[in-house]
């Protein structure tokens, strides 16, 4: 009888977890088994981002090797759930999308959604530390959000031709 | 072995079947029914079950009810025991995701087809459930639906389609494109679907013979339907 109660128990438990994990795969989609993994290491909280990869790419960065940079981050973060990853590349986009003249629409574009992504997965209000590059005049998410919203936005400013004298941060 | 030691394991043997298999099986058809593969690089595309084969799935569990697959005033009942009931309640939940997604693996993703198909899965089912039937005929006659529907999608539409048919395939499937004013237009998905499709449902018609094992009471057909007519009349005297 103790046998049989512990048969249906674990019945229930084994295809409850299995329900779960099919309404998971079903609303993330993944598209690869890579991702499934990936996925998988997301949900149970032990992901992490590959530091070699970052590095690469913060290198790639610091040499203005934008869209090589952003290639490296996006293997080093393919879940797209490290906050700090996500607001070097949409600072990427800001960087390569910025002209003295005018910016790059599409550019300034994907570098608002990464930044969003930014702040979605920070939870909080998103800057860099102290001892984080700084060479970079943007600290924080929303400062970088900003910037990018100005830059895609039209006005008479945008007629002045002080705006020649400005510099990218 | 003494009987009682037979007795034992049986009763174990069926009771794995009832709590364990038989739930993760119909699961398993639950999230194989909507995957598909993409020709172009092997994608992965996992397409939930449409509203039109839920409502087939509730005609679907209707006709297992009708033909005593399923008991469900055996399955859940006050006398038996909260574990019991909810392990039941489980089952009936994963069959019925099952059956939908089963429906799902052979229902043309978009255009025409997808409605025609909806449209004779309809109509099967809404006149089975005027016949007479048991677990074993509805069984049988699922088999011949599933693999018709199987055949027409996985063997003849996709050859049609797909991107590495050959000439004569091609041109007829750009002539059927023509004639229909290009309505039976249809994803292209890489053969690997069809294996998937193939596995999922026969994993489901396997769930729906180990129902009729693990519950051998439900399969046997009402007692009025196995007499004649003098075995009645000596019954009733």
């Amino acid at each position: 009888m103790l046998q049989h109660r512990l048969i249906q128990i674990s019945g229930i438990v084994l295809s409850v977890v299995y329900s779960a994990l099919i309404v998971w795969l079903y609303w993330t989609e993944p598209r690869t088994f890579r991702e499934v993994a990936t996925g998988a290491q997301v949900a149970a909280g032990t992901y992490q981002v590959d530091g070699e990869k970052f590095a690469a790419g913060l290198s790639l960065f610091r040499r203005e090797q934008f869209r090589a940079a952003r290639d490296e981050w996006q293997r080093a973060d393919p879940a797209q759930n490290d906050a700090l990853t996500q607001f070097y590349i949409a600072y990427s986009f800001y960087r390569e999308g910025w002209g003295r003249v005018y910016n790059d629409d599409e550019l300034f574009r994907q570098g608002l959604e990464r930044v969003n992504r930014t702040i979605a997965i920070s939870g909080q209000p998103f800057s860099l530390s102290s001892n984080e590059d700084s060479d970079l005049q943007i600290r924080t998410a929303a400062e970088l959000k900003a910037e990018l919203e100005q830059g895609t936005e039209r006005s008479l400013e945008d007629a002045n031709p002080l705006k020649l004298m400005r510099k990218r941060k | 072995m003494s009987k009682a030691l037979i007795n034992a394991d049986r009763s174990r043997n069926q009771a794995l079947l009832r709590f364990v298999v038989l739930p993760l099986i119909f699961l398993t058809v639950a999230l194989l029914g909507g995957l598909r593969v993409q020709s172009d690089g092997g994608v992965f595309m996992f397409i939930p079950p449409p509203l039109v084969t839920l409502i087939l799935a509730v005609l679907l569990l209707l006709l297992f009810v009708r033909g005593a697959l399923i008991d469900p005033r055996a399955w859940i009942s006050f006398n038996n025991s909260l574990v019991t009931n909810l392990s039941a309640v489980l089952t009936i939940i994963a069959l019925f995701f099952a059956s939908a997604q089963a429906f799902n693996s052979v229902l043309p993703e978009r255009g025409l087809l997808h409605w025609l198909f909806s449209f004779f899965f309809l109509w099967t089912l809404w006149n089975n459930q005027f016949s007479s039937f048991d677990a074993r005929r509805l069984v049988r006659s699922l088999i011949v639906l599933f693999g018709t529907a199987f055949v027409l999608k996985h063997m003849i539409f996709a050859n049609l389609y797909g991107p590495d048919s050959g000439w004569l395939q091609r041109l007829a499937g750009s002539l059927v494109q023509g004639i229909s004013l290009g309505t039976l237009d249809a994803p292209a998905f890489s053969p690997a679907t069809g294996y998937i499709s193939f596995f999922t449902l026969a994993l489901y018609i396997s769930g729906l013979l180990l129902v009729m094992l693990a519950h051998p009471t439900n399969t046997s057909p009402p007692l009025a339907l196995t007499l004649n007519e003098v075995e009645k009349r000596e019954l009733r005297d």
